[in-house]
């Protein structure tokens, strides 16, 4: 399973989404209820990939597609 | 019976306590089980106690609780952002809490407080000392992960969000805060 494909089945696994339901031109915040579940949702995917990231990392990244960058730059580094 | 301000006063308290226990809720909620969250939980449980001690003391004061929009807290998170990890959510809490007692300890001092309300203050501090303390020690240890100085400079970041919104509270509800707001100057 790439990093992508385990991404995508995490940020279902929290949402309770199926993970065929979550496309990566997704905008984040209407996938959630609410902020508090994307705080969830980016925090598991940390834990999941060992990575960290920062509120600064986060700035302009709206879509599940510049999500998935993110994790796949970090897991790189 | 108390006049019109200090009864807005003390129900915008109790929002608040009721806003921040949804706050503490929410983000116990996100982390994985831990000693963290095991700390935040008590903390969201002490802010849900702190809106009955409200209550409790409008009652004594002869008051049922206005109901009121928006508390402080439902600003935060669009003020400074969404929290990314641990830390962040940390320092969040820490500067929240700071607001909070400072508002609590400016109410303390100044003049004419009913008694109930001075009680109802020094019950609310006992739990928010024991606040400050477990974040100021868990962000303590999470500097050698997430570095001293980049927690510094959240804590920064943070506490200006959290200065925007106080002062938004202010200049639309300043007429009701009255001594209160002019004493913070």
């Amino acid at each position: 399973m790439d990093i992508r494909e385990a991404a995508i089945r995490k940020m279902a696994e929290v949402l309770g989404h199926v993970p065929e339901s979550i496309t990566e031109d997704a905008v984040l915040t209407t996938l959630v209820s609410s902020s508090f579940v994307l705080v969830e949702m980016v925090i598991e995917l940390q834990e999941e990939f060992g990575v960290r990231f920062q509120q600064v990392d986060m700035n302009g990244v709206t879509t599940v597609g510049q999500l998935l960058k993110l994790i796949e730059s970090r897991v790189a580094d | 019976m108390i006049d019109s301000n200090l009864h807005w006063i003390l129900s915008f308290y109790r929002n608040s306590e009721i806003g921040g226990a949804l706050f503490f809720g929410e983000l116990a909620r996100s982390l994985r089980p831990s000693a963290i969250q095991q700390d935040m939980t008590r903390q969201f449980a002490d802010e849900a106690n702190h809106a009955r001690y409200w209550t409790d003391c409008m009652a004594s004061l002869g008051v049922k609780p206005l109901k009121l929009e928006l508390a402080y807290q439902n600003q935060y998170l669009a003020a400074a952002g969404m929290p990314t990890n641990l830390m962040e959510i940390l320092a969040i809490t820490q500067v929240f809490e700071k607001r909070v007692v400072g508002q609590y300890t400016l109410h303390s001092k100044s003049p004419n407080v009913p008694i109930e309300v001075s009680r109802t203050i020094a019950d609310i501090m006992l739990d928010e000392q024991w606040h400050i303390r477990w974040i100021r020690g868990a962000l303590k240890t999470m500097e050698s992960e997430y570095g001293a100085d980049n927690i510094r400079d959240t804590l920064k970041r943070f506490t200006a969000a959290d200065r925007e919104v106080y002062a938004r509270t202010i200049t639309e509800h300043g007429d009701r805060l009255g001594e209160l707001r002019l004493a913070s100057k």
